[in-house]
Formats: C-alpha cells, structure tokens, sequence
C-alpha cells in the first residue's frame, strides 16, 4: 500500500477530513489521517509495532572532510518531542511538505556521530526554509536527525547540513577528532510522485504488540548500532533492563585505550531492544557500594568510540566481587521519537547488579 | 502606496517602516495622530552618552525601560577611501542635527546613535586606544558559520512613533526639506555615505502577533496577542539589564561611548510553538523551575522587575536532573562582581526579507563582555556533562541562527561624526563608576 491508499482509508478511519495545506498546494486532497494519524490503542510502556510503517527514501549522500553526510526523505510524520521525560505530541502542520533526514558519520571507522545537524534549503528563488533538526528515533531509521519542512513546491533545491563539533568525550583513537564544525552540501529534487508513493506498510494485528521491524537496509549509511553482547571489550558484568532499553555493563582492565588513568573502567552500552540502535543523550550515574557502604559515587561520561560507538563510561580505583553497582537515569534518551518508541525509554528505573 | 486599502492602522504603521520612503511616511502622516514637539535650538545641553536613552523612556508600572517600538538600522558605507576630512565630519553632524531640531529627544520623538564598525577604524595608521575593546566580528558559536557585517557604520533610530523614524530616515538621506515643521539643513548623509542595507523592525505589547502575516512560517494563530517578541515572552527586566553606566567606556578619549554588537538572528517559530508546548518553552526561555511551578503568566508581566532567575536551580544540576536549560538560567551566568548583567539588550523583532528574526543588539563596555555573555548562552560546558544538546533543550538554540554579525563603535556625542581613530584629548565624560 502506498501513501495515497492509506490516505483515502484514513478518512475511514477518522471520520474527518481535513484540507493540508502543503499537499492542497500541490493540487492532492488530504485526511487527518496525514496530520494526526490513528494510534494503537493500549501501547505498551515499551517498544511497540506501530499501526503502520513509513517508508524512506534517499535524496544522496556526500562526505565533507572525514565525514559522511546522508540525506534521506519521507513524507510528513508526527513525531513527539522530548524535554527530560516529558514529551509533546508534533502533528503535522498543513504546509508541512516532507519529513527530512539526515545522518552523518566517520568515514575512517563508519561511526555515526550523535552532533546536532541544521540545514539550509534553498532554491532559484533564494532561501526557502532552514532549521534546525531534532536528534530522532524511529522504528525503521533508528537514530537519526529530521524534521517536517514546508517547500513552496516540487523542484530543485540545494541544501546545506552544518554540524558543530562532538560534544561528548571520545576515546583515543578519536582524539582530536570532531573537534571543529562541518558542512556539506547537496541537491535533491522533492518530487511528491517520489516521496508520497513511498511504501507504507501496515502492520496489522501485529500493531500494539512489543516489538519492532528491522532497520531498513541503506547501503550507504551505517547502521546506528551498537555492538552485540560478544562484542563488547573486557568482562560483561550485567545486561539489565529498564524501561525497555537493554543496558549492557562491561569492566575493561589493564591496558585500554578508555581512559588516561591506569584502572579498571566501567562500560555502559545502552540500546534499544532488538535491534542495537544507540541511545545517545542520555545522563547516567553509578554508585558502588561495598559491604553496606558507598565506595564510589560519579557521573558516567558519555563518549564516543570507533567499536563501541555512543556509550557512557567511568573510571574505579577497583572493582571487587560482591561489590553492587547501581546505574542510575537522570535523563532519559533525548531524543524525539516517531511511532513505535514514544513509551519506551521514559521514566527508567536503575539498574542494580552484584559483581560475580 | 495607497493608504486607502482598508489596513488597520497600528499594522499599516509597522509594515510601512519595514517598507520605508517618503510615500510611506506621508501616508503615516495620515495615520498617526500625533503631535510631536520640536527638539531644541540649542543641543548642547544633550548627553555625551549617545546610548543615554533610558532616562528619557517611558516605564512600565514596574518600572521596567519600555523599549522603543519601531527601529531601523541603516547600514553605511563612507564615500571617501582613506582618511575622512572635516567637510564630510561638518555634513554629518549638521544632517544629524536637522533631525534633532525637528524631533525632541524621547520615547515619542526620536532616539538615535551613530557608530563605526573596526573595517571603518583601519583607515586610520593609528589604531584605538587601548581603552576601546572592538574586535572584528566572529562566529560566536563552534556550530555557527554568520556571514560578517563590515560596512563603516550604523546608523540606529528609534521611536514610539512610526513616522519619526521614517521621517529622520528620508531627511537624512536628504529627501526632506522641511520635517515636523523644522527646517532642514542643506546637507544629507547619503552625500557622504553610501546605503549598505537598511534593517527594520519592531518590539513593544502586541506587535508580533500583529506582524505574523508578513513573515513566512510563522504561526500567526500562535504568537500571544499582547507578546512584545515573537517568541511570546517579556524581556529586558530591570534586573536582568546592564545599565547604561555599566555598559560606558571609562576611560580614554572614547569615553561616554560603548560598544556595539548587531547580530541577525533567524528565528523557527514553526519549531517554537507547533512542537514545543508552553512547558518546554517556560523552561527553554527561563528555567525548568518556571515551568514546574507555573511562574509565568502570559507573557510574564507578573514577574515584576526580573525574570527571578535565583530560583532556579544551578545550569548543571537541571541538565542533568531535568535534561534541559533554560535561556535566561544559562545567560545569567555572565554577571560581574555586582551580579550586573553585562551587556544592555536593546534587540528588536524583524521580518526583513520575510522571515522572521530578531536583531539582537547589545551595548557593553567592551566587545568582550558581548563574546562572554554568548558563551554562557552556549552552554557547551553543560552539554558535555548531561543530556543537554548542543541546541536541543539548551536554552532557545534550538530555534535561532545566527546569520551576521557586526560589531561598533558608539563613540561620544562629540565624536559621533567620522571620529578620528585616536582623537586628541578625553572627552569630558563624568560617570558615576571608577573602575
Ligand atoms: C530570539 C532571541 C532571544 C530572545 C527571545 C531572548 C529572550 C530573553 C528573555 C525572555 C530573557 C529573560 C527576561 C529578561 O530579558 O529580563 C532573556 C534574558 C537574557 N538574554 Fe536573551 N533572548 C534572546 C537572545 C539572546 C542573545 C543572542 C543573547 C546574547 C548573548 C541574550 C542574552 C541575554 C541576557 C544576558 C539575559 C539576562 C541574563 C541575566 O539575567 O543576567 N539573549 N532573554
Ligand atoms: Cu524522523
């Protein structure tokens, strides 16, 4: 089924009809099933299968000094924003012409960087539109940067993606890297046959049940993953659970390249479930106590590595069998969360575990 | 430009300074129903501050400067390369003048200062004395890439009263031979500069919202009726103010003066009000505390004479514990000793090129004081140690970009003609500071 399909049913669905702007421009009728589409009902407080996926397409992708930038498109999403746990439904604006996305990455080791992207859209006639994009999450796209943009119409438009410097702490391989802004630019042509006949897929029964589908395959993007069990560094301690996000803990000791300091050096590698999408923006703490008393309190930073990706991390003195490690959530992922993810990662309970 | 078109009057006002000429001013003639009085034959008794506007502005009831509601900048560039001389020095003054005789100096009539930018100073083989901090403009942000403004000069006029400030405007590019009744002098400053650009805008109670349709993307439905800035909230509390001594050059032959910087801001009002809710920008704009605690009313009137900004929490503990903060919770961190503001804001609301945006225009003693406010604004120190973005949920960067910079030089009164770059002698500046 493609968008237009889903887009008669809608008013099946709703009832309503409603005029959008961007797409009355361009001579298409829309529902509200565009501006507010329908919601499973009895979501779960976890990842869920939504009533339907978007589809996506790429506009293209071009590299900037070390860095890749990708630019990808889909029709207008609602999406809701996130300030500490609380969150706002965006519907869809009547001008809103698509949803616009971006990735951008390390060509060297193809991590995906967690740096805040703007654009600048214009065209013949001048400046169109710019903003700046909201770090995203989505059930087929992962991690991402996008927004809905109003164009004036379908046509040629050059955009730029500008970026500013990391703002995590990176490990050493990454050492003076991402330290200075960036931008690239690129054409794309917003074409509505293209972007409004992407795949829209539904998901039947399925929808509402926990779960999500795979990420889209998108051969010149990295994937926004972290690693898998196996592959984290050191000695897994704990894999636990809150609020739906799987929170793998490692302990790195000896020679590493984590930290200045000599000693052991906690690891937090959270991600969603199923697929291992990161969770950048994040503010974590530890405390760990020994016999009954607090040996160790602080904040774990978070950074960026070329195999671990986005993680959180801290430095021990030591770290003995029988000692408990408590990782606390002062902030959840903030990041903006399609459909599929908005009720999970919010109110995270703390991990808690006995060192074996 | 018919005036016969059935536009309300307060939003004709606005769009014809935006839209400026003497048919624009005329057709306010018509509009405006006001009377105001001449200024003075005798200007000496004028303040050596040419920024000395708040003594002469109204208040609100609590005793808050009211801004001047309609502005232009005019952007210009000195006909002459090399040195100025005192001809083109004595046209200046005598054009500034004109307007001055015609429009008494206040809220109603007119305000204005005339400052160089440091392109205009490198004519001179002396550079400025040490007492005058005027770098050339710079991004003042990793994430940003302004284009610079380098024209030799500003020109900023201000009034409550839209055809002063077009009036001023046409009389000194010598369109007028009469202005308010007063004869105007044979000399013009477009004779001696060049027009760069021409910025325009506007702030005060219900302007905004007034001015929503000649901007694209801008929610009209959304920005309050009564706001004074597009972003819906009050701003230039009493407190959260330099004043006017704190922000003047002490010392040197530029004393009186201070400095300025003009940004042009972008603003996304589409993110502001269709995907935040008034929570997040309560506590963008302020701090999570304002939010939690419904602080604000409106357009935060009720707060009286200052955002209370103590009763926020410190940037990084809301940063981590809330994951957001707040506009004037992070720019407060730049204080002096005296926990005084740095710099004075006198920014205004724009839809120039029809966007809307802001020109942010600051007077500090020094370019300084300007570099270390915006670096507060940043917060970078508190997005590497929380979940806080570098522009998400960090204050209200998420909604602006900065597009140009500038900064100048207000010099004092007696030096506001083509100053020299190291003019012989201290002005006779008496201030209230020693420092
Ligand atoms: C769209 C742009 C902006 C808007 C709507 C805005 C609005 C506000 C508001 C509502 C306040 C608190 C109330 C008050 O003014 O007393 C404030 C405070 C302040 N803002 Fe802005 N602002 C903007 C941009 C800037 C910029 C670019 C700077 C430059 C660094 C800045 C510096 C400050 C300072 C220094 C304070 C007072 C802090 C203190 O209390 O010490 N603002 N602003
Ligand atoms: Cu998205």
């Amino acid at each position: 089924m493609n968008r237009r399909t889903f887009l008669r049913q809608g008013a099946a669905l709703s009832g309503g009809l409603l005029l959008s702007g961007c797409l009355g421009q361009l001579g298409f009728e829309t529902q509200s099933a565009w501006r507010d589409p329908p919601l499973v009902e009895d979501r779960p407080d976890a990842v869920y299968y939504p009533a339907i996926i978007e589809g996506m397409g790429m506009y293209g992708t071009t590299t900037a000094g070390d860095l890749g930038f990708a630019l990808m498109h889909s029709f207008p999403h609602r999406f809701w924003n996130l300030t500490g746990s609380r969150k706002t439904k965006v519907v869809v604006q009547s001008d809103d012409s698509v949803h616009l996305m971006a990735s951008v990455w390390d060509t060297e080791t193809e991590t995906i960087l967690p740096v805040d992207v703007s654009v600048e859209i214009s065209n013949s006639d001048g400046r169109v539109s710019s903003t700046n994009l909201w770090p995203m999450i989505s059930p087929n796209m992962g991690f991402h940067y996008g927004d809905n943009i109003a164009l004036p119409g379908e046509g040629q438009y050059d955009v730029t993606l500008q970026i500013g410097p990391l703002q995590t702490a990176r490990t050493n391989p990454f050492d003076g890297r991402f330290t200075e802004g960036q931008s690239a630019t690129m054409q794309f042509t917003f074409d509505t046959d293209e972007t409004y006949n992407l795949e829209i897929r539904r998901l039947g029964d399925k929808a509402g049940t926990r779960g999500t589908v795979d990420l889209m395959d998108m051969e010149m993007v990295p994937e926004p993953v972290v690693p898998t069990k196996s592959e984290l560094p050191g000695r897994l301690l704990h894999e636990g659970q809150s609020s739906d996000a799987t929170i793998l803990v490692a302990l790195v000791d000896g020679d590493h390249r984590f930290s200045d300091s000599d000693g052991p050096f906690l690891i937090v590698s959270p991600r969603t479930p199923y697929n291992r999408v990161m969770l950048p923006r994040m503010a974590l703490s530890a405390t760990l106590d020994r016999g009954g008393d607090t040996i160790t309190q602080g904040t774990l930073q978070a950074s960026l590595d070329p195999d671990l990706g986005s993680f959180y991390g801290m430095g021990l003195d030591e770290l003995e069998t029988g000692d408990t490690v408590r990782l606390t959530v002062e902030t959840p992922p903030q990041l903006a969360r399609h459909d599929g993810y908005e009720t999970a990662f919010l109110d995270m309970d703390p991990v808690e575990f006995t060192v074996e | 430009m018919s005036d016969e078109r059935g536009i309300p009057r307060r939003e004709f006002l606005k769009s014809a300074i935006a839209i400026g000429g003497t048919a624009a001013f005329s057709a306010c003639l018509g509009r405006e129903e006001v009377d105001v009085p001449t200024g003075p034959d005798d200007l000496s008794s004028y303040p050596q501050r040419q920024h000395a506007w708040n003594e002469v502005l109204p208040r609100d009831d609590h005793g808050n400067i009211i801004a001047p509601s309609h502005r232009v900048l005019l952007y210009l560039n000195y006909r002459r390369d090399g040195q100025p001389n005192e001809d083109d020095r004595d046209q200046v003054e005598t054009a500034l003048r004109g307007i001055e005789h015609a429009y008494e100096r206040s809220g109603d009539g007119l305000l204005l200062t005339v400052s160089y930018s440091p392109a205009y100073f490198y004519r001179f083989d002396d550079s400025l004395p040490d007492d005058v901090d005027l770098p050339d403009p710079e991004a003042l942000a990793p994430f940003e890439e302004p284009e610079f403004d380098t024209p030799d000069a500003v020109v900023h006029l201000a009034s409550n009263t839209a055809q002063v400030v077009l009036g001023a405007e046409e009389a000194l590019k010598g369109n007028k031979s009469t202005l308010n009744g007063v004869d105007q002098p044979d000399a013009a400053l477009t004779d001696v500069f060049s027009l760069a650009d021409r910025r325009t805008g506007f702030i005060g109670d219900g302007l905004p919202a007034e001015n929503a349709d000649d901007a694209e993307g801008v929610p009209a439905d959304k920005v309050p009726e009564d706001a004074p800035l597009f972003m819906g909230f009050k701003s230039g509390f009493k407190k959260n103010q330099a004043s006017e001594d704190r922000v003047t050059i002490q010392s040197g032959p530029f004393a009186g003066g201070t400095t300025q910087h003009i940004s042009k801001l972008q603003l996304n009002l589409n993110q502001w009000y269709n995907q935040d809710d008034r929570w997040q920008r309560e506590a963008k704009m302020f701090c999570p505390y304002h939010a939690e605690n419904d602080v604000i009313e409106g357009a935060g009137d009720n707060l009286g004479t200052s955002s209370k900004i103590d009763d926020c929490q410190p940037t990084d503990e809301t940063a981590r514990e809330m994951g957001v903060v707040g506009h004037s919770q992070k720019s407060a961190r730049a204080r002096d000793d005296d926990d005084s503001p740095l710099i004075l804001r006198r920014d205004f609301d724009s839809t120039d090129g029809g966007a809307a945006s802001l020109h942010f225009l600051a007077l500090q003693r020094r370019i300084t004081d300007f570099v270390d406010t915006r670096e507060a604004m940043n917060g970078t120190d508190v997005t590497e140690q929380s979940a806080v973005g570098q522009r998400n949920n960090n204050g209200i960067l998420q909604y602006i970009r900065t597009e140009r910079r500038g900064n100048f030089l207000v010099p004092p009164r007696s030096l506001r003609a083509l100053p020299p770059g190291q003019p012989a002698g201290d002005a006779q500046e008496v201030t209230h500071e020693s420092s």
